[in-house]
């Protein structure tokens, strides 16, 4: 039955409709997108050239005082050691948040079953595990990503679980009635469908690890961004320490910035069909 | 495998496909239960175009969800190719009545149709081909690289379409398939499904509330009706191959069987 009596003709990649594009030149989104930060940044800098209080710095001072330790390198180790710890910390969420999400999505028992776990480790402020965790398993690198991982995974999890519930029923029913093997069902059923959610979660994720990236290193450390502000601020360098969170900052805008350019192509489908 | 699928022909005209006996189904239990279908018969031959028609609310869609094995009856049989069902039977395909909801929007319309041939196992190159041939038997030729959302409602029917073709099915179950896209677009689609049947020897069930509709397209109405509904009249249309919007709607045995059904219809 399948094959028509029709002629085959397999003209791929014809009459493909342009998609329309946002309509924005990339200047004018990127300018956008930063100029309430210049505003701030040229105000920062004529109120606190003045300043005569020890405990706030001037702008210059603080920018001259990051070049000079990003030049010689005492804060860019840092930062690579505090980068490692996220993006591993990062990653190990995801692929927990989402393998688990997925499980517990699509299996109901097991979902009631662990659901007040779920819930009882989401609402402990996550910073505050950082001590015990940093206590148990020791001050080496190890314990930061497992603190980080362990931090970011909730918001995916539970993001993914959402996205799961949310498939809809007629997808679900199609996919029984065609006899979908249920590992194809997971991959390219159920797991598409909840990505939007799941980006979600992995956007809400990314200032948690940040947090819990620079408060790790202020416990048992030698090392990174956190270490770097802590040593500074007790050893009263103050613009190191505005140095230091500043630079915090523009990592985890940058970070902001690139995941909402992954985010734009991966959900492509979801942002043009118009389904949010 | 995928060589057999192609050459797997529709068994011949006649044949026995499906045989239900004695289905009752209800939602809930005890005191709260609602039955819904009851005592309910029916055959399907192979080559046969059956439309079922009934009221809204008394139970098509429940109808359809048990012979596509996803509901389970609360009792009696149903029989395809042979063998009782439990489930999903690959004999089976549905087109669902939402087709905005049935078809995956994070997929091309090619990917959407091939997507169950992956399932059966069936390589790229192969499957790929096969959606483009069904795509093309229902007139989207060359547009398989588009998104269903690029598309009007009735061309995402035609792909859904598309899709329990290539599937490969014996059967087409249809739950309103046209229930939801304009006047001008149900006649193409009626049409449409008409042409498949002729031309591919597909078996289709549909089920619809529209009394024209039902017989326009089918070769034997069945009407349910009644709470909890059961099968109240069987009519064998005899209009033949060649049907027209315009000329079997005018023949005169046409409106006596929709008076028989609208009669059938109010007495309840
Ligand atoms: N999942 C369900 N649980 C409980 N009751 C249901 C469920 N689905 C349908 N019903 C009830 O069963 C009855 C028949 O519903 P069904 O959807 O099968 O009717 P239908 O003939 O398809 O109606 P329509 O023409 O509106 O599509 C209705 O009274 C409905 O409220
Ligand atoms: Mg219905």
């Amino acid at each position: 039955m399948t094959s028509t009596t029709s002629i085959l003709a397999t003209r791929r990649g014809t009459v493909r409709k342009a998609r329309p594009r946002s309509g924005d030149s990339f200047g004018r989104s990127l300018l956008r997108a930063t100029w309430l930060i210049v505003v701030v940044l040229v105000a920062w800098w004529f109120l606190s050239a003045n300043s005569t209080n020890f405990f706030i710095p001037s702008l210059e001072q603080i920018l001259t005082t990051l070049g000079r330790d990003l030049a010689n390198g005492v804060i860019v180790a840092g930062a690579i050691y505090s980068l490692t710890n996220l993006f591993v910390g990062l990653l190990i969420a995801a692929a927990l948040g989402i393998i688990l999400g997925l499980l517990l999505g699509e299996l109901g028992w097991l979902r009631r079953i662990v659901d007040p776990i779920i819930h009882f480790f989401r609402s402990v402020p996550q910073a505050a595990l950082v001590p015990m965790i940093i206590g148990v398993f020791g001050m080496g690198q190890g314990p930061k990503m497992g603190t980080i991982a362990f931090a970011c995974m909730w918001p995916i999890l539970l993001n993914t679980i959402d996205g799961v519930l949310g498939v809809e029923p007629t997808i679900r029913k199609f996919s029984k009635v065609y006899r979908i093997p249920r590992s194809l069902h997971f991959r390219k059923v159920v797991l598409p469908a909840a990505l939007p959610q799941i980006v979600a979660g992995i956007r809400v994720a990314l200032p948690i690890g940040i947090t819990v990236m620079v408060v790790s290193e202020m416990f048992a450390s030698i090392e990174g961004l956190g270490f770097y502000i802590l040593n500074s601020s007790a050893t009263f360098k103050v613009p190191e320490t505005w140095a230091g969170a500043l630079l915090v900052g523009v990592i985890g805008y940058v970070i902001s910035l690139l995941f909402v350019l992954a985010e734009r192509r991966l959900l492509r489908w979801y942002h043009a069909s118009g389904s949010q | 495998m995928t060589m057999q699928l192609q050459a797997d022909a529709q068994p011949e005209a006649g044949t026995q496909l499906m045989k239900v006996r004695g289905m009752s189904m209800s939602y809930g239990f005890g005191a709260s239960e609602n039955k819904i279908l009851e005592d309910l018969n029916l055959d399907v031959a192979s080559g046969e175009f059956i439309s079922i028609v009934g009221p809204s609310g008394v139970g098509k869609t429940t109808l359809l969800r048990c012979l596509s094995g996803l509901l389970r009856p609360k009792a009696g049989t149903i029989e395809v190719s042979g063998t009782v069902i439990s489930g999903p039977h690959p004999d089976l395909a549905v087109v669902f009545q939402d087709y905005s909801r049935s078809l995956m929007p994070w997929m091309t319309t090619r990917d959407n149709v091939a997507f169950p041939l992956q399932g059966k196992g069936m390589g790229k190159v192969e499957r790929n081909r096969v959606a483009d041939e069904n795509l093309a038997a229902v007139g989207l030729e060359g547009q398989g690289d588009k998104f269903p959302w690029e598309m009007s409602g009735g061309m995402q029917q035609r792909v859904a379409i598309a899709r329990a073709l290539a599937y490969n099915a014996k059967v087409l179950l249809m739950d309103e398939p046209f229930a939801s896209v304009d006047a001008q677009t149900r006649f193409d689609l009626e049409d449409l499904v008409i042409k498949l049947k002729q031309e591919l020897g597909v078996t289709i069930l549909l089920v619809t509330h529209d009394i024209d509709e039902a017989l326009y397209l089918a070769d034997k109405v069945v009407v349910i009706a009644e709470k909890p509904a059961t099968v109240v009249d069987e009519i064998i249309t005899g209009f033949g191959e060649d049907r027209d919007q315009l000329a079997t709607k005018a023949d005169p045995r046409f409106a006596d069987a929709r008076a028989r059904i609208m009669h059938r219809l109010r007495k309840d």
